[in-house]
């Protein structure tokens, strides 16, 4: 337990680091913000006074420390593209990019593990070099230009799958809103039709992240299972002739903390990947807010994306270091 | 550097030994057809660089006349775009700013993360004010990767303003960290050889072991890192300049390209956007080749 709260305690100093460097990071805007509310031709006692209101007539550290009273009230100000408080926009937007980070996640484990597995105990034959080669092209391949093939492909041509519209197709009304996941909600409620056009619609921008993505946990996994099959324990596990499942399911009992690891930097890099999927698919979520704030030089929603994605960071971090706890007997 | 082992006889002479070096690269090369790929794949990118704008068959930044959309045909290999510009003549003209940036920015990027590297890694673990450094730099490395990459690298370029130079700088920025640490962890091992306590006894300052006679034995890990970070170098910049923040828009450039021709990928003009993401994927491809060799040849011991 000592961990446990040692490692808890590191979270409060970290998110102040962070939002030093956000702090930081906003004051490379060029300009001066004063004037984008007094306008260009304003008197000199006017841009005075309104940079007295604005705080930014006091010195930089008093400064920073107005700006953590209000990010701890939960103020990030006003959107200036959207005209609505920052955060009533996250909280609209996150239950889309957590839908689509949730199901990247799942399938990428669900594949990339057993693959890496397999690949790790039998390590010749066409899986392998297939796995070779999808590994070399996957981390290559720009998700964005993927997603427009795949698109291409499954929706002009074949008419499989429904096109970039979102994450419900507009003639079906949203589900009740319980967690925002869409599928979730349309399961809760027994909404069929909803349930079956939020799936489709997720088809492709999730196949795309698990296909661009999913090399990083197939990679680990394999690695981490060679290592362990080469390790002593399972050395002596074999001369003590204990059968081969047996041997296999030890070698991935120990091999779980990378694996582990690697499902928190995998998680982590989605937040960034799932950017670029979010505007291909006009998906309507974090990613995509954080792209129009930046073209619309929107910086109070920028900010808060920036500040939102680091603290995300550190949270799926702190989940992974909990796992191991978990899992790990020796960490006491 | 395979001179340095005592327990082999010295080598009689030290041109002898670079020969012997070269040899060993050419044989391994000859052995790997993935190498050589890679290798062909970033001479022909980084000629294009140089060449690319002057050897397309048609201007890069100006329309033809003529019905835009065009599918490739023999005049016009990839096709042309919405605004009837050449696909082919731009996408050979592109590595001439992408390979800008991503060369500019990993080489800042090297340099400086190398630098902070040698000091945080000579230095941890000691005393007094470069200990405090070596701890300071760790930390702050902690807190910049603390961020995802390309929501960090979207933020530098937001509040920066789009450009070239907001680019290289957000990108140097951002792998610094990544130098850093590698430099580090070959610091920590280099630092403990015996010849490095010689240096002391002779009276060396510790600045001066540190970069004169530390430095240069722990540069491999590092300058194997170079080709991987350019590829990953090019695949940021093209992202950035897919959604707008990179590279603004007549310029040749593989993201922008594809996002000119994201629209037209639904209604079926293929071409438009699937020539510049496919030779965009094959150059990173190539660097990532070339840094799985070098790391092999440089690092025989530690291969798969």
């Amino acid at each position: 337990m000592k961990y446990a709260s040692r490692r808890l305690a590191l979270l409060p100093v970290q998110l102040l680091l962070v939002s030093l460097i956000v702090f930081v990071l906003v004051r490379q805007m060029p300009g001066d913000p004063t004037f984008l509310y007094t306008g260009p031709f304003a008197t000199t006692e006017r841009v005075a006074e309104v940079r007295k209101q604005l705080g930014l007539d006091e010195p930089t550290y008093v400064q920073y420390v107005r700006y953590l009273e209000r990010i701890a009230y939960g103020d990030f100000g006003l959107s200036m593209r959207t005209s609505q408080p920052v955060v009533a926009d996250l909280r609209q937007r996150l239950p889309a990019t957590m839908e689509l980070i949730l199901y990247a996640v799942v399938f990428s484990v669900l594949i990339g593990v057993p693959l890496g597995v397999y690949t790790a105990i039998r390590s010749k034959g066409a899986l392998n070099r297939g796995v070779f080669v999808y590994g070399m092209t996957s981390g290559a391949l720009p998700d964005f230009w993927f997603a427009l093939v795949a698109i291409f492909i499954f929706f002009y041509k074949l008419h499989w799958l429904p096109g970039p519209i979102g994450r419900i197709d507009l003639l079906i009304s949203k589900p009740q809103n319980i967690s925002g996941l869409y599928t979730v909600d349309a399961l809760l409620t027994g909404n069929w039709p909803a349930l079956a056009s939020a799936s489709g619609q997720l088809v492709l921008p999730v196949a795309t992240l698990v296909f661009i993505y999913m090399s990083l946990v197939l990679k680990n996994t394999r690695s981490a299972m060679e290592d362990m099959l080469r390790s002593e324990f399972v050395t002596y596990a074999r001369a003590a002739g204990l059968p081969r499942l047996m041997q296999w399911r030890y070698a991935l009992r120990n091999a779980m903390p990378p694996i582990i690891t690697v499902t928190g930097i995998l998680t982590w890099f989605l937040l960034g990947g799932a950017v670029l999927v979010e505007t291909v698919f006009a998906w309507g979520g974090l990613g995509q807010y954080a792209v129009q704030s930046v073209v619309n030089s929107d910086y109070a929603a920028l900010q808060a994306v920036v500040l939102f994605s680091a603290v995300f960071t550190m949270v799926i971090f702190l989940l992974v270091d909990l796992a191991y706890f978990l899992i790990d007997p020796r960490i006491k | 550097m395979s001179s340095d082992n005592p327990s082999l006889p010295a080598t009689p002479l030290p041109r002898v030994g670079q020969q012997t070096a070269w040899r060993d690269f050419l044989s391994f090369t000859r052995q790997r057809g993935g190498f050589q790929l890679g290798l062909a794949i970033v001479a022909l990118s980084l000629g294009l660089a140089v060449f690319g704008p002057h050897i397309g068959p048609y201007p890069t930044e100006t329309a033809l006349p003529g019905m835009p959309l065009q599918p490739p045909s023999w005049r016009h290999w990839m096709g042309t775009d919405v605004s009837n510009m050449d696909i082919f003549s731009r996408v050979i003209a592109a590595p001439r700013i992408d390979l800008t940036i991503a060369l500019v920015s990993t080489a800042i990027a090297f340099a400086g993360g190398v630098a902070l590297g040698v000091i945080s890694g000579f230095f941890g673990g000691g005393r007094g004010v470069p200990k405090l450094l070596s701890e300071g730099i760790m930390r702050a490395a902690d807190i910049i990767q603390a961020f995802p990459v390309f929501i960090f690298a979207l933020a530098l370029v937001g509040f920066r303003g789009p450009g070239t130079e907001n680019v290289i700088a957000a990108l140097a920025f951002l792998n610094i960290p990544y130098f850093l640490r590698i430099t580090r962890g070959a610091v920590l091992q280099v630092r403990e050889r015996p010849f490095v306590e010689a240096q002391r006894c002779a009276g060396n300052s510790e600045w001066r072991i540190a970069f004169v006679h530390v430095m240069p034995n722990a540069l491999t890990p590092p300058l194997a890192n170079i080709s991987p970070t350019i590829g990953f170098s090019i695949l940021l910049t093209s992202g950035l300049s897919f959604v707008g923040a990179g590279v603004p828009v007549p310029t040749p450039e593989w993201g922008s390209m594809i996002a000119i021709g994201a629209p037209n990928m639904m209604t079926g003009q293929w071409w438009t956007a699937l020539f510049p993401g496919l030779v965009l994927g094959i150059v990173i491809l190539g660097y990532a080749l070339v840094g799985d060799g070098l790391k092999e040849f440089l690092d025989p011991v530690n291969k798969r």
